[in-house]
Protein backbone atom coordinates (compact mmCIF):
# COMPACT_ATOMS: atom_id res chain seq x y z
CA UNK A 1 0.00 0.00 0.00
CA UNK A 2 1.04 3.50 -1.02
CA UNK A 3 -1.10 5.62 1.00
CA UNK A 4 0.84 6.12 4.62
CA UNK A 5 -1.89 5.00 7.29
CA UNK A 6 -1.53 6.63 10.71
CA UNK A 7 -1.13 4.64 14.16
CA UNK A 8 -1.79 5.93 17.20
CA UNK A 9 0.50 4.40 20.04
CA UNK A 10 -0.85 4.89 23.73
CA UNK A 11 1.50 4.11 26.44
CA UNK A 12 4.41 4.73 23.79
CA UNK A 13 6.98 5.29 26.96
CA UNK A 14 6.12 1.64 27.82
CA UNK A 15 8.87 -1.22 27.16
CA UNK A 16 6.33 -2.18 24.93
CA UNK A 17 5.33 0.74 23.46
CA UNK A 18 8.74 2.03 22.50
CA UNK A 19 9.64 -1.23 20.49
CA UNK A 20 6.76 -1.35 18.57
CA UNK A 21 6.99 2.31 17.98
CA UNK A 22 10.90 1.96 16.99
CA UNK A 23 10.44 -0.27 14.79
CA UNK A 24 7.22 0.87 12.86
CA UNK A 25 9.26 3.74 12.37
CA UNK A 26 10.98 2.42 9.87
CA UNK A 27 8.09 1.26 7.99
CA UNK A 28 5.78 3.13 6.11
CA UNK A 29 3.67 4.61 8.99
CA UNK A 30 2.58 8.08 10.12
CA UNK A 31 3.10 7.13 13.93
CA UNK A 32 1.83 9.74 17.16
CA UNK A 33 2.75 8.77 19.97
CA UNK A 34 0.56 9.31 23.73
CA UNK A 35 2.18 9.18 26.98
CA UNK A 36 1.49 10.56 30.79
CA UNK A 37 5.13 11.25 31.00
CA UNK A 38 5.40 13.78 27.74
CA UNK A 39 9.47 14.92 28.95
CA UNK A 40 10.21 10.83 28.36
CA UNK A 41 7.70 10.79 25.11
CA UNK A 42 9.68 13.80 23.98
CA UNK A 43 12.75 11.59 24.89
CA UNK A 44 11.61 8.85 23.39
CA UNK A 45 10.45 10.87 19.69
CA UNK A 46 14.08 12.30 19.61
CA UNK A 47 15.78 8.96 20.08
CA UNK A 48 13.90 7.33 17.11
CA UNK A 49 14.50 10.40 15.14
CA UNK A 50 18.32 10.20 16.04
CA UNK A 51 18.22 6.29 14.59
CA UNK A 52 15.92 7.44 11.49
CA UNK A 53 15.95 10.66 10.26
CA UNK A 54 13.18 10.37 8.27
CA UNK A 55 10.52 8.46 10.65
CA UNK A 56 7.58 10.27 10.15
CA UNK A 57 6.67 10.61 14.13
CA UNK A 58 4.99 13.03 16.55
CA UNK A 59 4.50 12.86 20.25
CA UNK A 60 1.04 14.21 20.75
CA UNK A 61 -0.27 15.42 24.34
CA UNK A 62 -4.07 14.08 23.84
CA UNK A 63 -4.52 10.59 23.64
CA UNK A 64 -8.04 11.81 22.08
CA UNK A 65 -6.48 13.70 19.33
CA UNK A 66 -3.96 11.37 18.41
CA UNK A 67 -6.42 8.24 17.93
CA UNK A 68 -9.19 10.66 16.17
CA UNK A 69 -6.18 11.24 14.01
CA UNK A 70 -5.72 7.51 13.10
CA UNK A 71 -6.38 4.82 11.12
CA UNK A 72 -5.32 2.09 14.10
CA UNK A 73 -4.70 2.35 17.70
CA UNK A 74 -2.42 0.31 20.16
CA UNK A 75 -3.13 0.41 23.24
CA UNK A 76 -0.15 -0.34 24.76
CA UNK A 77 -1.05 0.10 28.95
CA UNK A 78 -1.17 -2.20 30.85
CA UNK A 79 -4.31 -4.43 31.38
CA UNK A 80 -5.42 -2.18 34.72
CA UNK A 81 -5.45 1.02 32.54
CA UNK A 82 -7.78 -0.34 29.46
CA UNK A 83 -10.49 1.00 30.88
CA UNK A 84 -9.55 4.35 31.48
CA UNK A 85 -8.01 4.81 27.78
CA UNK A 86 -11.13 2.77 26.39
CA UNK A 87 -13.43 5.17 27.83
CA UNK A 88 -11.52 8.24 26.70
CA UNK A 89 -11.15 7.13 23.07
CA UNK A 90 -14.65 5.06 22.67
CA UNK A 91 -15.58 8.01 20.16
CA UNK A 92 -13.00 8.74 18.05
CA UNK A 93 -11.96 4.76 17.94
CA UNK A 94 -15.44 4.02 16.34
CA UNK A 95 -14.61 1.45 13.85
CA UNK A 96 -11.09 1.33 13.71
CA UNK A 97 -8.72 -1.32 13.90
CA UNK A 98 -7.54 -1.31 17.92
CA UNK A 99 -4.89 -3.47 18.86
CA UNK A 100 -4.96 -5.14 22.72
CA UNK A 101 -1.32 -5.88 23.47
CA UNK A 102 -1.74 -6.74 27.67
CA UNK A 103 -1.58 -10.13 29.39
CA UNK A 104 -3.63 -9.20 32.45
CA UNK A 105 -0.62 -10.99 34.74
CA UNK A 106 -1.42 -11.53 38.36
CA UNK A 107 1.49 -10.59 40.74
CA UNK A 108 3.02 -13.38 40.98
CA UNK A 109 3.49 -13.57 37.62
CA UNK A 110 2.27 -17.43 37.44
CA UNK A 111 -1.30 -16.64 36.47
CA UNK A 112 -3.97 -14.20 34.37
CA UNK A 113 -6.79 -12.05 36.71
CA UNK A 114 -8.93 -12.50 34.42
CA UNK A 115 -11.83 -15.32 34.93
CA UNK A 116 -11.33 -18.56 32.40
CA UNK A 117 -14.18 -17.44 30.06
CA UNK A 118 -12.59 -14.48 29.08
CA UNK A 119 -9.36 -12.54 28.14
CA UNK A 120 -8.01 -8.74 28.37
CA UNK A 121 -8.91 -8.19 24.26
CA UNK A 122 -12.80 -9.54 24.73
CA UNK A 123 -12.73 -6.92 27.40
CA UNK A 124 -11.86 -4.31 25.56
CA UNK A 125 -14.00 -5.51 23.07
CA UNK A 126 -16.61 -4.76 25.67
CA UNK A 127 -15.43 -1.40 26.11
CA UNK A 128 -15.40 -0.36 22.50
CA UNK A 129 -18.29 -2.10 21.11
CA UNK A 130 -17.99 -0.33 17.97
CA UNK A 131 -14.29 -1.04 17.65
CA UNK A 132 -12.41 -3.69 15.63
CA UNK A 133 -10.32 -5.49 18.67
CA UNK A 134 -7.65 -7.52 17.62
CA UNK A 135 -5.03 -9.44 19.91
CA UNK A 136 -1.21 -8.84 18.73
CA UNK A 137 2.20 -8.30 19.88
CA UNK A 138 1.17 -9.62 23.61
CA UNK A 139 3.14 -13.03 22.85
CA UNK A 140 6.44 -11.53 22.63
CA UNK A 141 8.56 -10.08 24.91
CA UNK A 142 10.06 -6.18 24.51
CA UNK A 143 13.31 -7.13 23.60
CA UNK A 144 12.53 -8.91 20.80
CA UNK A 145 11.60 -5.83 18.93
CA UNK A 146 15.57 -5.29 19.12
CA UNK A 147 16.16 -8.53 18.08
CA UNK A 148 13.65 -10.29 16.30
CA UNK A 149 15.46 -13.09 15.06
CA UNK A 150 16.05 -15.57 17.52
CA UNK A 151 18.28 -19.03 17.14
CA UNK A 152 18.42 -17.77 13.43
CA UNK A 153 14.53 -17.69 13.60
CA UNK A 154 12.17 -14.96 13.05
CA UNK A 155 10.05 -14.79 16.36
CA UNK A 156 5.91 -15.33 15.79
CA UNK A 157 3.66 -13.16 16.81
CA UNK A 158 -0.14 -14.20 16.99
CA UNK A 159 -3.04 -12.45 15.92
CA UNK A 160 -6.39 -13.11 17.54
CA UNK A 161 -9.49 -11.07 16.13
CA UNK A 162 -13.19 -11.30 14.67
CA UNK A 163 -12.82 -8.52 11.70
CA UNK A 164 -11.00 -10.31 8.56
CA UNK A 165 -9.91 -6.80 7.36
CA UNK A 166 -8.70 -5.70 10.56
CA UNK A 167 -6.57 -8.95 11.32
CA UNK A 168 -4.98 -8.31 7.71
CA UNK A 169 -4.16 -4.66 9.00
CA UNK A 170 -2.68 -6.09 11.96
CA UNK A 171 -0.79 -8.71 10.02
CA UNK A 172 0.91 -5.90 8.02
CA UNK A 173 1.59 -4.04 11.05
CA UNK A 174 3.42 -7.35 12.92
CA UNK A 175 5.42 -7.70 9.50
CA UNK A 176 6.21 -4.35 9.71
CA UNK A 177 7.87 -4.33 13.57
CA UNK A 178 9.96 -7.47 12.07
CA UNK A 179 8.36 -10.19 13.38
CA UNK A 180 6.14 -13.00 11.77
CA UNK A 181 2.91 -12.43 11.98
CA UNK A 182 0.30 -15.78 12.39
CA UNK A 183 -3.01 -15.02 12.48
CA UNK A 184 -4.49 -17.36 15.12
CA UNK A 185 -8.41 -17.26 14.94
CA UNK A 186 -10.97 -15.04 16.45
CA UNK A 187 -10.87 -12.93 19.50
CA UNK A 188 -11.84 -15.46 21.98
CA UNK A 189 -8.11 -17.24 20.90
CA UNK A 190 -6.56 -14.27 23.16
CA UNK A 191 -7.23 -16.94 25.97
CA UNK A 192 -4.54 -18.96 25.07
CA UNK A 193 -2.33 -16.46 23.37
CA UNK A 194 -2.70 -14.33 26.79
CA UNK A 195 -2.17 -17.73 28.83
CA UNK A 196 0.86 -18.67 26.37
CA UNK A 197 2.79 -15.25 27.71
CA UNK A 198 2.25 -16.89 31.20
CA UNK A 199 3.96 -19.98 30.48
CA UNK A 200 6.77 -17.81 28.02
CA UNK A 201 7.55 -15.89 31.44
CA UNK A 202 7.57 -19.11 33.90
CA UNK A 203 10.25 -20.50 31.40
CA UNK A 204 12.23 -17.38 30.96
CA UNK A 205 12.31 -17.17 34.78
CA UNK A 206 13.21 -20.65 35.42
CA UNK A 207 15.77 -20.97 32.86
CA UNK A 208 16.69 -17.64 32.58
CA UNK A 209 16.70 -16.65 29.41
CA UNK A 210 16.84 -12.85 30.26
CA UNK A 211 13.63 -12.16 28.55
CA UNK A 212 14.99 -12.72 25.22
CA UNK A 213 12.36 -15.47 24.00
CA UNK A 214 9.77 -16.30 22.16
CA UNK A 215 7.17 -18.66 20.64
CA UNK A 216 7.83 -20.00 16.96
CA UNK A 217 5.90 -22.33 15.66
CA UNK A 218 7.88 -25.81 13.20
CA UNK A 219 5.86 -27.12 10.58
CA UNK A 220 7.03 -28.32 7.13
CA UNK B 1 -18.21 14.93 15.32
CA UNK B 2 -20.84 14.10 13.23
CA UNK B 3 -23.21 17.37 13.19
CA UNK B 4 -22.94 17.79 9.52
CA UNK B 5 -22.86 14.27 7.87
CA UNK B 6 -26.55 14.18 10.11
CA UNK B 7 -27.68 17.34 9.11
CA UNK B 8 -26.75 16.60 5.38
CA UNK B 9 -28.69 13.42 5.77
CA UNK B 10 -31.79 14.78 7.25
CA UNK B 11 -31.78 17.39 4.26
CA UNK B 12 -32.32 14.65 1.91
CA UNK B 13 -34.19 11.92 4.24
CA UNK B 14 -35.78 12.53 8.18
CA UNK B 15 -34.29 10.15 10.20
CA UNK B 16 -35.42 9.15 13.50
CA UNK B 17 -32.67 8.86 17.18
CA UNK B 18 -32.71 5.30 16.49
CA UNK B 19 -31.72 5.42 12.78
CA UNK B 20 -29.24 8.23 13.37
CA UNK B 21 -27.37 5.87 16.30
CA UNK B 22 -27.79 2.88 14.22
CA UNK B 23 -25.97 4.48 11.36
CA UNK B 24 -23.20 6.09 13.33
CA UNK B 25 -22.16 3.38 14.78
CA UNK B 26 -20.78 2.27 11.26
CA UNK B 27 -18.98 5.61 10.64
CA UNK B 28 -15.27 6.41 11.38
CA UNK B 29 -14.49 9.64 12.57
CA UNK B 30 -10.92 10.72 11.04
CA UNK B 31 -8.78 14.18 11.25
CA UNK B 32 -6.31 14.30 8.07
CA UNK B 33 -3.46 17.01 8.10
CA UNK B 34 -2.96 19.35 5.26
CA UNK B 35 -1.23 17.48 2.19
CA UNK B 36 -1.58 14.30 3.73
CA UNK B 37 -3.34 11.49 1.55
CA UNK B 38 -6.35 9.98 2.40
CA UNK B 39 -5.79 7.90 -0.95
CA UNK B 40 -2.90 7.21 -3.29
CA UNK B 41 -3.30 5.85 -6.93
CA UNK B 42 -2.08 2.27 -6.88
CA UNK B 43 -4.04 1.37 -3.83
CA UNK B 44 -7.49 -0.07 -2.88
CA UNK B 45 -9.93 2.76 -2.25
CA UNK B 46 -11.59 1.65 0.68
CA UNK B 47 -13.76 4.22 2.18
CA UNK B 48 -16.12 7.48 0.89
CA UNK B 49 -15.39 10.64 2.52
CA UNK B 50 -17.58 13.07 3.88
CA UNK B 51 -15.64 16.37 4.57
CA UNK B 52 -17.13 17.38 8.31
CA UNK B 53 -14.40 20.63 8.06
CA UNK B 54 -11.74 21.35 5.80
CA UNK B 55 -10.90 20.93 1.99
CA UNK B 56 -9.79 17.81 -0.20
CA UNK B 57 -8.88 17.52 -3.53
CA UNK B 58 -9.11 14.40 -6.25
CA UNK B 59 -6.50 14.24 -8.61
CA UNK B 60 -4.52 11.89 -11.36
CA UNK B 61 -1.12 12.48 -12.85
CA UNK B 62 0.05 12.15 -16.00
CA UNK B 63 3.42 12.85 -17.03
CA UNK B 64 4.14 14.86 -13.67
CA UNK B 65 1.13 17.49 -14.46
CA UNK B 66 -1.99 17.02 -12.18
CA UNK B 67 -5.44 16.49 -13.27
CA UNK B 68 -8.03 17.72 -10.85
CA UNK B 69 -11.16 16.31 -11.14
CA UNK B 70 -13.03 17.15 -8.13
CA UNK B 71 -12.94 19.73 -4.75
CA UNK B 72 -14.59 18.52 -1.57
CA UNK B 73 -15.35 20.93 1.34
CA UNK B 74 -17.75 21.20 3.95
CA UNK B 75 -20.67 18.87 3.34
CA UNK B 76 -19.01 16.92 -0.09
CA UNK B 77 -18.19 13.43 -0.25
CA UNK B 78 -14.78 12.66 -1.89
CA UNK B 79 -13.98 9.17 -2.97
CA UNK B 80 -12.50 6.65 -5.89
CA UNK B 81 -15.98 5.39 -6.41
CA UNK B 82 -14.94 3.13 -9.56
CA UNK B 83 -11.92 1.72 -6.90
CA UNK B 84 -13.96 1.84 -3.87
CA UNK B 85 -17.23 -0.18 -5.44
CA UNK B 86 -15.45 -2.52 -7.52
CA UNK B 87 -11.65 -3.05 -5.27
CA UNK B 88 -9.69 -2.10 -8.37
CA UNK B 89 -6.62 0.07 -7.97
CA UNK B 90 -7.51 4.07 -7.94
CA UNK B 91 -6.69 6.09 -10.22
CA UNK B 92 -6.99 8.96 -8.48
CA UNK B 93 -5.05 10.59 -5.37
CA UNK B 94 -6.82 12.35 -2.79
CA UNK B 95 -5.10 14.43 -0.53
CA UNK B 96 -6.39 17.60 2.29
CA UNK B 97 -5.60 21.08 1.20
CA UNK B 98 -6.55 22.86 4.31
CA UNK B 99 -6.50 20.32 8.12
CA UNK B 100 -9.65 18.82 7.37
CA UNK B 101 -12.30 16.20 9.64
CA UNK B 102 -13.67 13.47 7.74
CA UNK B 103 -16.10 10.89 8.37
CA UNK B 104 -15.12 7.84 6.88
CA UNK B 105 -17.69 4.64 5.77
CA UNK B 106 -15.76 1.60 5.02
CA UNK B 107 -16.93 -0.82 1.70
CA UNK B 108 -18.29 -3.41 4.56
CA UNK B 109 -20.13 -0.83 6.65
CA UNK B 110 -21.49 0.59 3.81
CA UNK B 111 -22.74 -2.42 2.61
CA UNK B 112 -24.47 -3.56 5.67
CA UNK B 113 -25.90 -0.20 6.03
CA UNK B 114 -27.56 -0.75 2.18
CA UNK B 115 -28.90 -3.69 3.42
CA UNK B 116 -29.85 -2.82 6.92
CA UNK B 117 -31.15 1.23 6.54
CA UNK B 118 -33.33 1.66 3.59
CA UNK B 119 -33.18 5.33 4.53
CA UNK B 120 -29.28 4.71 3.67
CA UNK B 121 -30.08 3.90 0.61
CA UNK B 122 -32.38 6.42 -0.45
CA UNK B 123 -29.71 8.68 0.89
CA UNK B 124 -27.11 7.17 -1.56
CA UNK B 125 -29.42 7.16 -4.48
CA UNK B 126 -30.14 10.97 -3.75
CA UNK B 127 -26.73 11.91 -3.31
CA UNK B 128 -24.83 9.52 -6.59
CA UNK B 129 -27.86 11.31 -9.06
CA UNK B 130 -27.15 14.54 -7.43
CA UNK B 131 -23.51 13.62 -8.00
CA UNK B 132 -24.33 12.30 -11.64
CA UNK B 133 -26.08 15.77 -12.68
CA UNK B 134 -23.12 17.01 -11.33
CA UNK B 135 -21.12 15.31 -13.84
CA UNK B 136 -22.66 16.26 -16.99
CA UNK B 137 -22.82 19.67 -16.15
CA UNK B 138 -19.34 19.48 -15.42
CA UNK B 139 -18.42 17.63 -18.88
CA UNK B 140 -20.87 20.04 -20.77
CA UNK B 141 -19.07 23.19 -19.47
CA UNK B 142 -15.57 21.80 -20.22
CA UNK B 143 -16.41 20.61 -23.65
CA UNK B 144 -18.65 23.55 -24.95
CA UNK B 145 -18.00 27.03 -23.42
CA UNK B 146 -14.94 29.33 -23.77
CA UNK B 147 -12.19 29.59 -21.12
CA UNK B 148 -13.86 32.59 -19.71
CA UNK B 149 -17.52 31.11 -19.28
CA UNK B 150 -15.90 27.85 -17.44
CA UNK B 151 -14.12 30.10 -15.11
CA UNK B 152 -16.93 32.34 -14.30
CA UNK B 153 -19.22 29.18 -14.09
CA UNK B 154 -17.07 28.03 -11.78
CA UNK B 155 -17.31 30.32 -9.58
CA UNK B 156 -20.36 31.02 -9.57
CA UNK B 157 -21.35 27.36 -8.98
CA UNK B 158 -18.99 26.82 -6.19
CA UNK B 159 -18.16 30.37 -4.72
CA UNK B 160 -16.89 29.23 -1.11
CA UNK B 161 -14.55 26.56 -3.39
CA UNK B 162 -13.03 29.19 -5.55
CA UNK B 163 -11.76 31.52 -2.88
CA UNK B 164 -10.44 28.53 -0.61
CA UNK B 165 -8.15 26.74 -3.48
CA UNK B 166 -5.33 28.52 -5.41
CA UNK B 167 -5.86 30.03 -8.73
CA UNK B 168 -3.64 27.19 -10.54
CA UNK B 169 -5.54 24.38 -8.69
CA UNK B 170 -9.10 26.09 -9.92
CA UNK B 171 -6.94 25.80 -13.50
CA UNK B 172 -5.90 22.43 -13.46
CA UNK B 173 -10.06 21.77 -12.09
CA UNK B 174 -11.05 23.15 -15.79
CA UNK B 175 -8.33 21.70 -17.86
CA UNK B 176 -6.12 24.83 -18.40
CA UNK B 177 -2.87 25.67 -17.71
CA UNK B 178 -2.49 28.28 -14.67
CA UNK B 179 -1.06 31.07 -17.45
CA UNK B 180 -4.22 30.60 -19.46
CA UNK B 181 -6.16 31.40 -16.54
CA UNK B 182 -4.04 33.73 -15.42
CA UNK B 183 -4.54 35.51 -19.33
CA UNK B 184 -8.24 34.74 -19.36
CA UNK B 185 -8.75 36.78 -15.75
CA UNK B 186 -6.78 39.40 -17.01
CA UNK B 187 -8.50 39.89 -20.20
CA UNK B 188 -11.76 39.62 -17.89
CA UNK B 189 -10.52 42.00 -15.40
CA UNK B 190 -10.06 44.71 -18.48
CA UNK B 191 -13.01 44.00 -20.12
CA UNK B 192 -15.20 45.17 -17.13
Amino acid sequence: MNTKQTIAVIGATGNMGAGIARNLSKGNYRLLLCANNQEKLQALVQDIRRHNAAADIEAVDCTVEASWEADSIIVAVPYPAEKEVADKIRKVANQKSVISISNPLNAAYNGLTTAPDTSAAEELQKLLPNSKVVKAFNTVFAADFATPVLDGKQVDSFIAGNNPEALQTVAELVSAAGLNPVIAGDLSVSRTLENMTVLLIQLSMKYNYNWLAGWKVLHH
Amino acid sequence: MYDLFFQKFREKVPLSVEEEQQIKSYLTPKKLRKRQYLLQEGDICKTLAFVEKGALREYSVDNGSEHIIQFAVEGWTISDLFSFLTGEPAIYNIDALEDSELILITRTAHEELLQTQPKYETYNRVLITSAYVALQRRLTASISLSIEERYTNFTTMYPDIAQRVPQHMIASYLGLTPETLSRARKKMTTRK
